[in-house]
């Protein structure tokens, strides 16, 4: 039960465990990546680029990886600042 | 959003008249496509030996209980499953492969094989040529049926010295390069006669035949552990196992 219940948390794209986040480095600049939950991806600040997680499996391809718009590095260094604000 | 593109220069097919020289994504496709058949094969083609073979590649690689492991090129995942029950609870296996359709199978066979231990392992889709994995990282590492098929071999060794703690080894199980006439022959006959014969009937007689190239175009033992020193191994044996057929190149940093 407890083996499907795990299952289907992952299945659900909810994104990858903590023990696989901090295992994962960006496969191009070897930096560690940052996790996003919506859309599930992991973000390598370094490059700007980010890798999809699809079914719970993270996409380190380096075609996978898509650059992100300066627009998406701003939105998330203003949620960023207004939680640090809120604290 | 832009996508990242790394495309691999396509070579001219004219220079290549004998053998069809594939870049990675063509590569990547012909496992996507042989997924679904790709363990029934495996079984049917080497009379279930593969078994025999991949447990002593899993020997040779030194994996032990509470180990961070890898298994490179995993595929359908039967490497991984045998190193993550060396590993244990305690230990960490990651299966990586640049298959998407080859993932989904291993993800699924993890659910449906029974075993607790197996909750030990996390399935990445990744290259073998870069690596996200930071240095020094991993116990052991094992390789499957997978250098063969890399378009630059010497930097799938280069990377895996690099994620590679001090001490511990790589174990890549492969096809043998035979410098042996005899035996040379009588896998391309196997190739020829039994190999695409069956393949054919699922439909898969020109992935198959892509099998005899790369066997070509692969490098023989001597050669393999030329390549590990060269990538920093400072020691590396070739193993040929089930009759000369198969290989297996263990490699110690």
């Amino acid at each position: 039960m407890v083996r499907l219940s795990k299952w289907l948390l992952k299945e659900a794209g909810t994104g990858v465990n903590k023990t696989l986040s901090d295992i994962l480095v960006c496969p191009l600049s070897k930096q560690a990546l940052r996790v996003c939950e919506e859309p599930p991806s992991l973000i390598s600040d370094s490059i700007g680029v980010s890798f999809p997680i699809k079914d719970g499996i993270p996409c380190l391809v380096p075609t996978d990886g898509k650059i992100l718009d300066t627009d998406d590095t701003m939105k998330h260094d203003n949620a960023a600042d207004d939680s640090a604000n809120n604290k | 959003m832009h996508s990242l593109q790394f495309s691999v220069p396509l070579l001219p097919t004219s220079r290549f008249k004998r053998h069809s020289v594939r870049c990675a994504s063509d590569r990547q496709q012909l496992f996507n496509r042989i997924a679904p058949v790709y363990d029934n094969l495996n079984d049917l083609l080497s009379l279930g030996q593969h078994r025999i073979w991949k447990r002593m590649a899993v020997s040779w690689s030194g994996a032990k209980t509470g180990d961070s492991l890898l298994d490179l090129c995993c595929g359908s995942g039967d490497l991984t499953f045998l190193m993550s029950e060396k590993a244990g609870a305690d230990g960490k296996v990651i299966g990586l492969d640049f298959s998407k359709e080859q993932l989904s199978i291993a993800s699924s066979r993890q659910y449906l094989l029974s075993k607790a231990c197996y909750n030990n392992i996390e399935w990445v889709e990744g290259d073998a040529l870069d690596l996200p994995f930071s240095n020094g990282y991993f116990d052991a590492i094992t390789m499957g049926y997978g250098l063969r098929n890399v378009v630059d071999k010497r930097r799938a060794m280069q990377e895996m010295f690099r994620v590679l703690k001090p001490d511990s080894r790589v174990s890549i199980l492969d096809f043998n390069k035979s410098m042996q006439p005899f035996t040379a022959l009588f896998q391309e006959w196997m190739i020829d006669n039994v190999v695409v014969p069956t393949a054919t009937v699922y439909g898969l007689a020109k992935e198959y035949q892509y099998l005899k190239t790369s066997i070509d175009e692969f490098l023989t033992g001597k050669e393999l552990e030329k390549l590990a020193l060269d990538a920093g191994f400072s020691y590396a044996r070739h193993y040929e196992i089930g009759g000369g057929l198969m290989g297996n190149l263990v490699a110690a940093r």
